[in-house]
């Protein structure tokens, strides 16, 4: 029966250990968050092959709502630590960049890699992020 | 009676739970879906996201010679405690036909990732303390020389003996052109006094189409992984060996609800005399997406 107490102490203690704090969001001088411009420069040039097809952004979307909607939110304005995707800093940022970081994630501070999505999709929601530029301040 | 057949039967007792289930299953709102691949035994690197809580009940149904045949289910709670960080409770229990029915034990495991980022091959680390009796079935992994003969004890002498049990695996993992490729190295310490024993698992899968549709659909490609596993012991610190020990081979299919729910189902067949000549494993999981968050608001 120890065990089994020791165990369940364990995994409550890991559930609030998932709290973090919130970060401050560092540029570089694209105006790019950190965290994304750290892609290799050669994957900055890659283009999006369902760039502006409607039937990708609206997969996208749907991919979005599956994967994303749960931190940052429906509207995609971020939630918590979680990073407003229509900020300058996101949207700044190339499609191969974006797409990267979808691969990688940030895991130290919580942004899963999602590498487990085969690329067409990863390139899907990266259309559909992209269809979220210059609504930053729009309500 | 014929062994499948009563299987059958026995399974019809599930049905009422089964209706209820799926009912909810395809009621509930759009949200989480899992990424990870599809597979039993084997692991990839792909870890619960951050603060989501994954419910899994799964089962094994195997055929047994010289025995009962038996239906070993467990359930699991996957939490995704970091990014980096996955941990897991394992509920387990079986159910030998003509004999009885118990509760064998919890196991509790977590997986690290060292490197934070994604490379050609992505190594992850995994820890499980196990607390179970002789009598578990579940098959999560097969490691020394372990064999079908084991599972012929009756339950009231298999239950007797008690493991506690360390598990340590190095899993190898690899994603390419929307192939998963896992490979899986098991080391397993009994705490008392027993060598180190070993197993393999390797897996591989992809779904069915790479790119989604913008429809939410059930039935489309984009739902369903294909793929197979490979899984057996090689033996022990004292003697390293694929013989005397048991293999199979599996192949998988796994049906993502848009929703966040999965049903998996993996036929598996004994590749040696040591093995059981058939197994058929099954799952249903769901994710809930931010239970962590829900959680601390609790105690804010």
């Amino acid at each position: 029966m120890r065990g089994w107490r020791i165990s369940v102490l364990l995994l409550l203690v890991s559930l609030v250990a998932g709290a973090d704090t919130p970060r401050h969001w560092k540029h570089d001088d694209r105006g790019v968050l950190i965290v994304i411009a750290r892609a290799p420069v050669k994957l900055r040039t890659w283009k999006n092959p369902y760039e502006g097809q409607a039937d990708a952004i609206r997969t996208g979307e749907k991919l979005y709502r599956q994967h994303c909607a749960e931190c940052h939110g429906d509207d995609a304005r971020g939630r918590g630590r979680a990073a407003n995707l229509r900020m300058p800093g996101v949207q700044n940022a190339t499609p191969g960049e974006l797409l990267w970081f979808l691969r990688n994630g940030n895991l130290a501070a919580g942004m899963p890699s999602w590498s487990g999505l085969p690329l067409g999709r990863r390139w899907q929601i990266v259309a559909y992020l992209k269809t979220l530029r210059g609504q930053f301040l729009l309500q | 009676m014929f062994p499948a057949l009563r299987f059958l039967l026995s399974s019809l007792r599930l049905v009422p739970a089964v209706v209820v289930l799926a009912a909810g299953v395809f009621s509930v709102s759009p949200r989480m879906a899992a990424q990870e691949p599809p597979y039993f035994v084997a692991y990839s690197h792909h870890l619960e996201e951050p603060g989501n809580l994954e419910i899994e009940l799964n089962s094994v149904y195997a055929t047994q010679r010289g025995g009962h045949d038996f239906l070993a289910p467990w359930a699991e709670f996957e939490y995704g405690a970091k990014g980096w960080w996955t941990t897991e409770l394992y509920l387990d229990a079986q159910s030998t036909f003509g004999d009885s029915t118990l509760f064998t034990g919890f196991r509790w495991e977590n997986r690290f990732r060292p490197l934070l980022r994604e490379h050609w091959i992505n190594p992850l680390l995994y820890v499980e303390f196990e607390d179970i009796t002789g009598a578990d079935k579940t098959m999560k992994e097969v490691v020394g020389f372990d064999g079908q003969a084991d599972h012929a004890e009756p339950n009231a002498v298999a239950r007797r003996e008690h493991q506690h049990e360390v598990e340590t695996k190095l899993i190898l993992s690899s994603d390419f052109r929307g192939w998963n490729l896992s490979e899986n190295f098991i080391g397993e310490k009994n705490l008392g006094h027993a060598p180190w024993e070993f197993g393999y698992a390797v897996g591989a899968s992809r779904p069915l189409r790479l790119a989604a549709t913008p429809q939410r659909c059930h039935f489309c490609r984009e739902n369903f992984v294909a793929g197979a596993e490979f899984y057996g012991g090689l033996g022990t610190s004292w003697n390293f060996t694929a013989t005397g020990t048991s293999h199979y081979a599996a192949p998988i299919l796994a049906w993502q609800l848009p929703n966040g729910a999965t049903f998996t189902i993996s036929p598996g067949f004994g590749l040696n005399g040591n093995s059981h000549r058939f197994l058929l494993r099954w799952r249903v999981s769901y994710e809930i997406g931010g239970f962590g968050k829900k959680i601390r608001s609790l105690f804010r």
